[in-house]
């Protein structure tokens, strides 16, 4: 399709949405908690089953905390400016049944892809990494216990746009009226 | 307590030494791919150390810099990955050869 025929808010959503990269080498440029924050409040716009809210997220952009959630993770590259730590709360999705924390981990799901979004939008690169150690990082950042961190999401200025990896045609996963 | 006073957070040993911990707890619950994929950042990780206490030379150098712009091919397929490990193979393998051969 050309993107071009589509009207202008269509367009730039999906030009944001095809544009956005995983970022894995940041310069050394700290964000502006301002931007931080409307980070997450895109995450929170998010929708949520049963509007039941789940999600918590910390915030971490203190140079020696940053270092330390590094050293746990091996899957987070580079030195970003900052980390959100995409949680559950456990006893929060517990209202939501049986499906509660399946229902919870979708809710941070959509919530993350908003949140990266945003910061492409902003200017700023980010990252998903679920390859970290749950049990040093709720150590080192005093996690409650009913908390359950999910992802870790991070944020820097990037060094370079990578070209993106191999995406499926729609053709090729699209089913119309059925299989 | 560290010669120099920096904290241990900073030092690239200490570094070294919590990436190999975790990688192994989390490698029960990592797609297979992850194993190779966490050795070749390792082997990144220590040419990089090597570089900087000067146990390196030109060939390393440049080793370290092809498996730093190459690693993304885990992204792109295991085959693609295996060529990549390969090439990190012949080129360590040339490295030892012209070790061997000098005097």
């Amino acid at each position: 399709m050309n993107l071009e025929e589509l009207p202008d808010k269509a367009r730039i959503v999906f030009e944001t949405i095809r544009g956005r990269r995983s970022i894995r080498e940041y310069i050394d440029r700290e964000i502006p908690l301002e931007y931080l924050k409307l980070i997450v409040e895109a995450g929170l716009w998010a929708p949520s089953a049963s509007n039941l809210q789940p999600r918590e997220f910390i915030l971490i952009k203190d140079k020696d905390l940053l270092r330390a959630v590094k050293l746990v993770s091996p899957g987070l590259s580079g030195n970003p400016a900052a980390i959100i730590v995409l949680c559950i709360d456990r006893e929060k999705a517990s209202k939501g049944g049986r499906m509660g924390e399946t229902m919870a981990l979708l809710d941070v799901a959509t919530s993350l892809q908003n949140m990266m979004l945003m910061a492409y939008a902003l200017g700023i690169g980010s990252c998903p990494i679920a390859s970290f150690d749950k049990l040093a990082l709720k150590t080192i950042l005093d996690i409650p216990e009913h908390v359950e961190p999910v992802l870790l999401l991070s944020l820097g200025y990037p060094k370079r746009w990578p070209q993106p990896p191999p995406r499926k045609n729609v053709d090729e996963v699209l089913h119309v009226d059925g299989w | 307590m560290l010669m120099d006073g920096k904290k241990l957070l900073y030092d690239k040993y200490f570094e070294l030494l919590s990436f190999l911990i975790t990688s192994a707890r989390g490698l029960f619950n990592e797609p297979e791919i992850y194993g190779p994929l966490r050795l070749v950042e390792t082997a990144e990780k220590l040419l990089e150390i090597m570089e900087e206490e000067s146990i390196s030379n030109r060939e390393l150098v440049e080793l370290k810099k092809y498996i730093h712009e190459n690693i993304d091919t885990v992204l792109y397929g295991e085959e693609e990955f295996k060529k990549f490990l390969d090439e990190v193979v012949k080129r360590l393998a040339l490295i030892i050869r012209s070790e061997v051969k000098r005097n």
